[in-house]
Formats: C-alpha cells, structure tokens, sequence
C-alpha cells in the first residue's frame, strides 16, 4: 500500500512537471515538482519511502531528459533519504519548517546535478545562481500547496458540500 | 528501531551506490536509447499529449473568454504590424525575383526547398534545467534523430534520441551539449555556437581574434552540421571581445523566445552535404 501510494504521487508528479514547465521553458522560472513530492513522501512515509520515490522520480525525469540517467536519481535519492531522516528526528508539521525543508532538499539536490555533471563533463558548468533561487522559492511554495491541501482535503470531503450552497434545497 | 534505521541506511546506500554504477556504466558507453529512456519515454508521452490538450483547453478558455482586457488596442496595433509586414513582404518579393534572375542568368544550381513538418509542443522540461521539450509529432510522421527544428524566429534545437510513433524529444539550442555550426553575417567567420550557459545562453567559439566582430551582428547557420542548412537566423552577438587563446569570446543572444513555444517546424530532410565553404569540421 505504501508502495503504492510512494509511485502514485511520484507518477502524478512527473506528469504535473511535464505539464506545466511547457509554460515556462527557457525562463529563468524553473520549478521541480518531482522534488517537492519526494519531500511529501519522505514526511509521510518515511526515509525508506523517500529513498525509493526519490530514486524512481529521479530516474524518470533522467529518461524523459535523455540525459545521464542516473543523475538525478542520485540527487532525488539523496535529498529524500535527508529530509526522511530529519523527519523522523524533528517535529516538521507546521508550513514553515516543511517549506524549509522543501528549500534546503531544492538547493542539495541541485548542488548534487551541478556536481556530477562537473565530474561528467570535466568542468565545473555554469550555475545561475538566481534560476536557482527561483527554483528554490516555487519548489517552496508548490510544497505549502502541497501539504495543505493533503492536510485540509480530507476534512472538506467528510464534511460534504455546504448546506448553504446550493439554492435547490433552500426554503423560501 | 536501531535495525530499522540501519536497515533503512543501508537501502540508501545501496540504492545511491546503483545510481553511481549506472551513471559510470553510461559515461563510459552511451549508444542508442537505453531500456528505461525508452520505456519512460513511451508511457509517459500518451499522458502527456492528453494532460497537453487539457491545459491547451483551460488556456485556450482564458484567453478567449476571459482575459479579453486590452484586445481592441491590441488589435489596432497588430493591423497597423500587418501593414508594414505587407510592405516588407513587398520588398523581400522584390528582391528574391532579383536573385532568382540572377541565379538563372549565372546558371547556379537552385537550392533545393527542404520540407518541414509543424508539430505542437506538448511537454517542458521534465527535469529544471534540461532544456528539452517535447513534440506530437514522430516516426510515424517521418521523424528520425537529428533533424533540425526552427520556429519563425529562428533555430530551436534538433530531435535527440529515437522518436515514438507520435512523439519526439527537441533538445533546445541553449541546452547542455547543443550546438550548431554557425557564420557571422557581416565578418563572414565561422565557428560553432554552443548552449550551455546560463550568461550567456549561447557562445561562439572558434573565431580568431583577427576578425573584427560588432555587436548586434546577426550569426546565422552554416550549413556544416549535417543538420541546418545554412541562412537560418541562430541569435545575435551581445559580446565579442579579444580572447586570451587565438579566439575570440562571443556571446550570442537567441533569436527565439525559448518561453513561448507552441509550434515548430522540423526539417524532414537533411541538408545537402558539402554545401557551404570553407568551415571547420566541428560538429
């Protein structure tokens, strides 16, 4: 079942990434969404959890790239068995903190890339410290929309549609 | 709960230690499109045509329903483009009928028109940085690795890997890795623009420093990559200045606005071989 749920917000993921980045190619506006559900799925599930959506979200965004498959692996498995493990130490439920954590595992991750492909290539590539700033704070605000919705959806659905909203059941 | 975590710790080892193997066993042999490449590639390219359409629908509803504030001046400025569009039009027609009586009267061989093929982009990066899109159109469509794809603006990028049936992977010019043979319009030198960078997007590399290279010069294909043919507009030079080596550091700004791709045009066939001049062998 954890399983499960570890490959379908992966999946979902990948296929929110490739949709909406169609709107921001070439900007300076990337955003990693892969990442930020590696991340949930650390919070939720576990480091081990983390290591396995990590390595398979990464894998993915590798093959779909046609770059070095491998790399982004490691980065995302890295960055997911991090933030697993802080939050299996720390109390991480408040936005704040996980928006943190979300920012720290964008800047790792990245670091990670810009590393192997340094060792790849032979040279150190060329890093735009904004885009990743940029990155940084989408990645961070994706993970508050995140949490939040995975935290309040369930509540909203119990509840059912308001009473008042619907002009059908009114008494005039 | 010690077992656990060491278990736990030893599962990421083992899993980083994979990916490390992997990427070694890559770096030291890349040839075709590896298994998983081409088994994500395949599932994901059906979600992503749909997941295209859908969010084509929602923008599509927007821009014509809803975010209508400002279309009528719009309008008024897009009539008066059009006729000063028409008036180059004009002009260009006038010219080409000029080289075109020319080229008969020197009895020069005519250049043979290159069909293209108009695919819509349906997914972006699927990694931040990777600089690859992808397109509906593939092997079906008559598709094949490394052919070039431009808009009207300009050189966009080439296909990279094998193309599904209904898909293909662009990897964009200003991509890790991308490049081009490319000419300087008025200093006639050429070299090879590389992407990569990130300020600037583009360089040109492998023009000597004897050449006197302004800035705003447009730099246009060359025609020696087996790819382009040459006159397609690559990007204009924002910096040329004296390099320490025998060449020349050119910063070269693209012609096409990588955010707002929609359509492409891919060229079907490649270029003649052996056309162009005297230009390096680079690749």
């Amino acid at each position: 079942m954890k399983a499960a749920g570890v490959v379908a917000v992966i999946a979902v993921a990948v296929a929110l990434q490739l949709t909406l980045a169609r709107f921001t190619v070439g900007s300076r506006w990337a955003f990693d969404l892969v990442l930020v559900a590696v991340v949930y799925v650390a919070l939720r599930w576990g480091p081990t959890a983390a290591v396995m959506g990590g390595s398979l979200g990464g894998l993915l965004q590798d093959a779909l790239a046609g770059s070095t498959i491998g790399v982004g692996g490691l980065a995302k498995t890295v960055a997911g068995f991090a933030t697993g493990v802080i939050g299996s130490q720390f109390i991480v439920t408040r936005p704040l903190p996980r928006m943190l954590l979300v920012a720290g595992a964008t800047v790792v991750a990245r670091l990670i890339v810009l590393g192997l492909f340094g060792v790849i290539d032979g040279h150190w590539p060329d890093v735009s410290w904004l885009a990743m700033l940029a990155e940084t704070l989408l990645n961070s605000l994706a993970a508050f929309v995140l949490f939040q919705g995975s935290e309040s959806l369930p509540g909203m659905l119990r509840r059912g549609p308001s009473r008042h909203s619907s002009f059908g059941k009114r008494k005039w | 709960m010690i077992d656990i975590r060491r278990r736990t710790t030893y599962f990421f080892l083992l899993v980083s230690l994979s990916h490390v193997l992997l990427i070694s066993a890559q770096v030291q042999s890349k040839s075709g499109m590896p298994l998983l490449e081409a088994i994500a590639f395949g599932a994901f390219s059906g979600v992503q045509r749909a997941s295209a359409g859908f969010a084509d629908g929602v923008a599509s509803l927007w821009g014509r329903y809803i975010a209508v504030h400002g279309v009528v001046s719009e309008n008024v400025q897009l009539r008066a483009e059009i006729t000063q569009l028409q008036g180059q039009l004009q002009q260009r027609d006038a010219i080409a009928a000029q080289a075109h009586s020319l080229e008969v009267l020197l009895h020069l061989q005519q250049s043979v028109a290159q069909r293209t093929l108009a695919a819509r982009v349906i997914a972006g990066d699927p990694a931040p940085g990777s600089l690859v899109i992808t397109i509906d159109r593939g092997t079906d469509d008559g598709l094949r690795a490394d052919l070039g794809v431009f808009t009207v603006g300009g050189i966009v990028g080439r296909v990279i890997g094998q193309p599904l049936p209904h898909a293909a992977r662009v990897q964009l010019l200003t991509g890790r890795g991308a490049g081009v043979g490319a000419v300087l319009e008025q200093a006639n030198a050429a070299g090879t623009v590389q992407g990569g960078g990130d300020t600037p997007p583009l360089r040109m590399l492998y023009v000597q420093n004897s050449y006197d290279v302004k800035v705003g010069e447009r730099v246009l294909t060359s025609g020696q990559d087996g790819i382009f043919p040459s006159g397609f507009v690559i990007g204009s030079v924002t910096q040329a200045e004296r390099g320490s080596t025998m060449y020349r550091l050119i910063a070269v700004r693209p012609s096409v606005n990588f955010a707002h791709l929609d359509v492409v045009l891919v060229l079907l066939d490649a270029p003649p071989s052996g056309a162009g001049s005297a230009i390096g062998a680079e690749k």
